[in-house]
């Protein structure tokens, strides 16, 4: 499980993330909410190791993030999947997917390749493997961003925005694929904008607000009257959210 | 006075080698800089195949090494039209042409990176021609040119060292004969390179202060 | 059209001086063309040493390059610091200097090699020099993004930089790698010096058999510029073709 204890980052004076506790089981599916600037997406890098911490403490099946030496196993057990895809620009799509299983589980290639051309195919990209990413729409990249992420078998899929960047049409296939996912009971941390789709496919709803954890909830109490919406920050966040 | 050591003598020779140097350095550069500004000052009044003419010459300088410049001044031009030429003057002559070649392409681009609108209202508000380029056109050049021309005389110092092949008693000369002298190559050498090293870098310093002088007065008359 | 309409223009005498001068040019192109066909076969020989000196110094100059970019973007202060004096040092200090310092300091330390050797060693250092630059610039230009995707899936600093980092800029290098390239081309002529005769060389000695000086250096020039006015195109090609659909998301 993913335990984060009293987790404190701050850029200069800026304080963005002020004791955040958390743990997450495997099989959840958490979504994170927030406004903008809350620290949602500095608490993902937290998690994965891309930025140091300041104070606390973050294990992935207790296995240290700030401990250099645990980081690669905490690492080889969550997958990230990037709001802006972040592919490598100039492997093609199955080579971006083939690549860490092959350098850093030290897969056999042939196997990996196989592997890899099955993910690409369960998201429909089955024709597309050997095309570069920016032969590929966002929707498309972002797939392959998710078949990135999912050829490390991760225990844990952290998920920032990834479909703020497309368009309604792309954003419905990503988020199917995303759907199909939590049906497979992959554990996930899921940052959006997205509430409605937050609704459907989580079991938890975390809440910032200014970089402090304000609501933490089962699904259905977060958008009850008397559960989440009884908070004025959370209700004043969805309705803000309907109306967009 | 073969495998002779070094001599007091010597500083005065290699002195004087870069006194030489510097010489040619800073005429020619003088005379290219002025003549690259006049030709793009050419271009920018369209005369007619002037263009096309100072286009090709300036490709072929720019694209064909210094050396051969040099051999084609310095040996071919006094057999084909039977004259003297001295090693300075060959050197001189093609150095200073050689820069020029730089220089009016640097002036081009800076003056091409003004905007267009300026310049035309400037003329609608009735400024002539020469005043466009006076008030309008020069001053923003020059700040935008002076980077990369200095970036082009520290280069073109390091040329200079070529005409020592054609017989100028240049540094680079005299490290030659101090070479072959005391046969005691890594200390000649080094020397030489660092007396080139510093002198590349006072120019680049000075380049560098006029380039902050000439941004922050741009800067103070911008609207 | 505007030739065409001159040529109507002008007068019948006009076009006889016009046809007297070009038969005259015309001789004279013979002259040279008949003067160095002998010639040919040695300038050939140069040219061909040229292009094997420079091919040898570029791989030479991408691989110093490469590494001292690699120096440049590390953590350590002191790779960081010696690879800042070396460009400094190499970037301001004439290519002949040099050259000299090479082609007569390394027989002092007990080398003996050639003159083709000490030309490709001392081009490919100073090239090095320039092409880590444009390898920084190109390392520089690579979204910060692609780096954190591949430090995230595990990817060691090692395996990022050879398998993601560098195939990356050296591909955004292309371009201004052939810069290099041709600079390359122009700066191997100054081997001459050392004896070598690459096509500068073999032209000096066809310029003192023929006694035509001024008519070997005019085609010297023009060969120069206009094999590396040639390469300068195939160049920027090569680079649009090879980044075609590749790095646009970089
Ligand atoms: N590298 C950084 N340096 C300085 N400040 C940063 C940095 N990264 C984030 N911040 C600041 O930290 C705060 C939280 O940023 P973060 O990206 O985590 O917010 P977010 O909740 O993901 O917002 P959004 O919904 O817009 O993505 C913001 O105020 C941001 O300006
Ligand atoms: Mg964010």
């Amino acid at each position: 499980m993913i335990r984060i204890e009293n987790l404190k980052k701050a850029f200069g004076k800026v304080t963005v993330l002020d004791g955040i506790d958390l743990s997450i089981e495997p099989g959840e599916v958490v979504s994170i909410l927030g406004s903008s600037g809350s620290g949602k997406s500095t608490l993902i890098r937290c998690i994965n190791g891309l930025e140091r911490i300041d104070a606390g403490r973050i294990t992935v099946d207790d296995f240290d993030v700030s401990n250099p030496k645990e980081l690669a196993e905490a690492r080889k057990r969550s997958g990230t999947v990037f709001q802006l895809f972040n592919l490598y620009p100039h492997l093609s799509a199955l080579r971006n997917v083939t690549l860490a299983p092959v350098e850093v589980l030290k897969r056999n290639a042939a196997e990996a390749e196989k592997e890899g051309r099955a993910l690409l195919e369960s998201v429909g990209l089955g024709d597309r493997a050997d095309a570069y990413p920016a032969q590929l729409s966002g929707g498309q990249r972002q797939r392959v961003g998710i078949c990135r992420a999912l050829a490390m078998k991760p225990r844990y899929l952290l998920l920032d925005e990834v479909t703020s960047a497309l368009d309604p049409e792309m954003t419905a296939e990503v988020l199917e694929i995303l759907a199909d996912l939590t049906g497979r009971g992959t554990t996930m941390i899921f940052v959006t904008h997205e509430v409605a789709f937050a609704r459907s496919i989580s079991d938890r709803i975390v809440f910032l607000d200014q970089g402090r954890l304000l609501v933490d909830l089962p699904c259905e109490t977060f958008f009850a009257e008397d559960g989440g919406m009884a908070n004025a920050r959370v209700a004043q966040f969805l309705s803000k959210m309907r109306k967009d | 006075m073969r495998y002779a050591d070094f001599g007091p003598h010597d500083i005065v020779l290699l002195l004087n080698g870069l006194g030489v140097s510097l010489t040619l350095f800073l005429t020619t550069s003088l005379v290219g800089v002025v003549l690259g500004a006049l030709l793009a000052v050419v271009r920018y009044y369209r005369v007619l195949v002037a263009r096309e003419l100072v286009t090709f010459v300036t490709e072929m300088l720019k694209n064909s090494p210094v050396l051969v410049q040099l051999f084609l001044v310095f040996f071919g031009i006094p057999a084909l039209f039977k004259i003297d030429v001295t090693p300075f003057e060959a050197a001189f002559f093609t150095l200073a042409l050689n820069t020029a070649a730089f220089v009016y392409v640097i002036v081009v681009s800076a003056v091409e990176s003004i905007d267009r609108e300026q310049i035309e209202a400037g003329r609608v508000f009735g400024l002539t021609r020469w005043q466009v380029l006076r008030h309008v056109i020069a001053p923003q050049a020059v700040a935008f040119a002076t980077g990369p021309l200095t970036a082009l005389l520290v280069n073109q110092l390091q040329v200079t060292s070529l005409i020592s092949v054609i017989g100028v008693v240049d540094l680079t000369k005299v490290g030659d004969i101090l070479n072959m002298r005391t046969l005691k190559p890594f200390i000649v050498w080094t020397v030489v390179g660092v007396l080139y090293y510093l002198a590349a870098k006072i120019i680049a310093l000075a380049g560098g202060f006029v380039e902050r002088r000439l941004t922050a007065h741009s800067a103070w008359k911008g609207l | 059209m505007r030739a065409g309409r001159s040529i109507a223009l002008t007068t019948a005498r006009d076009a006889v001086e016009t046809e007297i001068g070009f038969t005259r040019t015309v001789a004279g192109l013979n002259l040279i063309v008949s003067d160095l066909a002998p010639h040919i076969a040695l300038l050939a020989q140069g040219a061909l040493l040229t292009v094997e000196v420079c091919v040898l110094a570029l791989a030479g100059a991408v691989v110093v390059g490469a590494a001292i970019a690699m120096m440049r973007a590390s953590g350590s202060r002191l790779l960081r610091g010696i690879a800042t004096v070396y460009v400094d040092i190499f970037r301001n200090i004439p290519f002949l200097v040099q050259l000299f310092f090479f082609y007569y300091g390394l027989p002092e330390l007990g080398i003996y090699v050639d003159a083709f050797a000490t030309g490709v060693l001392a081009l490919s250092i100073a090239g090095g020099a320039f092409a880590s630059d444009v390898i920084r610039s190109g390392i520089l230009a690579i979204d910060p993004g692609i780096v954190e995707a591949a430090q995230v899936y595990g990817l060691s600093r090692r395996t990022t930089f050879l398998k993601i980092v560098m195939p990356i800029a050296l591909r955004l290098s292309v371009r201004p790698l052939g810069s290099v390239l041709i600079n390359l081309i122009l700066t191997s002529s100054i081997l001459s010096t050392i004896t070598l005769n690459e096509l500068t060389g073999s032209a000096k000695i066809v310029a003192s058999q023929t006694f035509r000086p001024f008519e070997v250096y005019a085609v010297l020039l023009l060969a120069y510029a206009s094999l590396t006015y040639l390469l300068s195109i195939a160049i920027a090609r090569f680079h649009r073709r090879l980044n075609r659909g590749v790095l646009e998301a970089v």
